[in-house]
């Protein structure tokens, strides 16, 4: 009863930390029973606590003691599992070392313990309240997609992405790709001879808004071969149902705003769109998954990528893509108060 | 509804700094507390110890009223035996005094000391003896002198002598008076011998 009383007395400090390769976004947002005060958004060029951020964080923390600090979880080790169920989650994934919660009794999310430890050890100094999975923020994000369509969301985070694979809220399919990793590993750098030659590559493929009539539709079959499968003006005509035009309207005005943000490398989006191939074909060829054929993915874009990546996926993967802009800080501030509440 | 992998710290009005605060004013209203309740026992003691020493001090002088009175009672005595001794020794002293008056040849039978007199039974060989040799040292001392004779068996006189003080002398004479009766018993028994 006090500790109802004493929270309307104070305000309310909410703390977002994003952290990425080289730098840390902190979010913080201010609270009173009426809603939101005030929020500030600042960027430190650290992964860990720096000095800088952890003076910026007590000076927002210090003025009441209901702040609550959350983090995005960014380990490599976490994934989610389509199951709830104990006896099945062992299928996909051993998960006694690993934290695990499932997500409304219908799929598992889960990281490694050792890095829940790992990142309570570096915000020792400042504390966390909160550890979240890139998977319930990007199904929060997408929740009104997610319940209604058959499609792949995909959350890109700087130097990650949280890929999931969601059926009618059903999930079939969920991987985290750290691209440091694959960095490390050395295997997708590109330089700009490559990128020319990608280029190239795809001015060859095929081009799904250039075929516009039976016409091209021969000329198409006369250069495949294995154009079979869409051999008929019908089928052509589902696949171009199967989009989702409400979010394409959505999209094409966020992208004029976007357009001007838009400085990730050619290079990054490549490396996203490798990672995002190669676990399609986990997706479509490991028989622990039940295979759907993907025909739309929502990405929700944390970092600004640029329209190449968009364009891959159309263009070599045969995927209608929408890109939403999506603010990491403030969504991670959404499920905290959620999670508050 | 619980998405983090962890459960959020309690929070507490109790921060470091309320703590701090907390235990500063705690240990304050602790002393200030201790003092109070210490100065209440001291004063309750000291109101004990106030009636303790008010009622022994009243017993005290109570016992001094009855040690006053027993000293004034002791010193009366004291006075009183002092008195009794003087008078005593001058008693002794009259007597022996009046013994030394009697001559030799005069016998006494009984001496009465009176309150301001004395009287004197003796015989005599004759009345001269007893006018030269008695009657003259007893009219130097009292006042007033009356003798009177009778004739003894053995053709001696016998007395009486009977001598007065006139009322100045009486004062000194009447400590003597308490004692006559002894004395005229012991006299008698003397004169028997």
């Amino acid at each position: 009863m006090f500790t109802k009383l004493y929270e309307r007395l104070y305000v309310k400090v909410l703390v977002s930390i994003i952290t990425g390769y080289k730098k840390t976004t902190v979010y913080i947002e201010i609270l009173n029973k009426s809603g939101i005060l005030n929020s500030y958004e600042e960027e430190f060029d650290t992964k860990y606590v720096s000095i800088e951020m952890y003076e910026y964080i007590m000076s927002y923390t210090k003025e009441t003691p209901y702040f609550y600090i959350s983090i995005l979880d960014s380990s490599p080790s976490q994934g989610a599992i389509g199951t709830c169920s104990k006896h099945k989650v062992g299928y996909f994934e051993d998960l006694s070392a690993s934290e695990y919660k499932c997500y409304k009794d219908r799929w598992t999310y889960y990281t490694a313990k050792t890095d829940v430890y790992a990142i309570e050890k570096v915000y020792e100094k400042i504390g966390v309240d909160f550890i979240f999975s890139p998977f319930v923020l990007l199904a929060n994000f997408f929740k009104d997609k997610i319940d209604t369509h058959l499609a792949m969301f995909i959350l890109i985070q700087e130097g990650s992405l949280a890929l999931s694979v969601f059926n009618k809220s059903e999930l079939l399919y969920a991987n985290y790709l750290d691209m440091e990793i694959e960095i490390a590993s050395d295997e997708l750098l590109i330089d700009d001879n490559d990128i020319a030659q990608i280029e190239k590559e795809m001015q060859e493929s095929i081009d799904l808004d250039d075929i516009a009539s039976l016409d091209d539709l021969d000329e198409i079959d006369d250069n495949f071969g294995d154009i079979a499968d869409l051999d008929s003006i019908d089928e052509l005509d589902d696949f171009d149902e199967a989009k989702d035009i409400e979010e394409e309207l959505a999209e094409n005005e966020d992208m004029q705003d976007y357009s001007t943000r838009n400085t990730e490398s050619i290079n990054e989006d490549y490396k996203r769109f490798s990672l995002i191939q190669s676990a399609v074909n986990i997706f479509y060829k490991d028989e622990k998954f039940e295979s759907e054929f993907i025909e739309n993915v929502y990405i929700g874009d944390g970092v600004g990528v640029s329209g190449d990546l968009k364009k891959y996926l159309e263009e070599e993967m045969f995927l209608n893509v929408y890109v939403r802009h999506v603010d990491l800080a403030s969504e991670l501030c959404a499920i905290t108060k959620m999670d508050l509440a | 509804m619980m998405y983090s992998y962890i459960k959020p710290r309690k929070k507490s009005l109790f921060t470091p700094e309320m703590q701090l605060l907390s235990i500063f004013f705690g240990i304050t209203i602790f002393m200030l507390l201790g003092t109070y309740l210490f100065l209440l026992f001291k004063d309750y003691r000291f109101t004990q110890d106030r009636s303790e020493i008010i009622e022994l001090r009243e017993a005290t002088s109570m016992e001094i009223d009855l040690i006053q009175k027993s000293i004034i009672s002791i010193e009366e005595e004291k006075v009183l035996s002092e008195t009794v001794f003087t008078k005593n020794t001058v008693l002794k002293d009259s007597i022996a005094n009046m013994f030394d008056l009697v001559p030799q040849r005069i016998t006494l039978s009984e001496a009465k000391l009176l309150e301001n007199g004395l009287v004197l039974y003796g015989v005599t060989p004759n009345k001269d003896i007893y006018n030269f040799m008695l009657q003259a040292p007893l009219r130097s001392i009292f006042h007033r002198t009356y003798s009177s004779f009778y004739p003894a068996e053995n053709g001696w006189l016998h007395f009486v002598s009977t001598n007065y003080v006139d009322k100045e002398e009486e004062i000194i004479m009447k400590p003597i008076d308490e004692e006559t009766q002894e004395d005229d018993a012991k006299e008698e028994i003397e004169d028997e011998e």
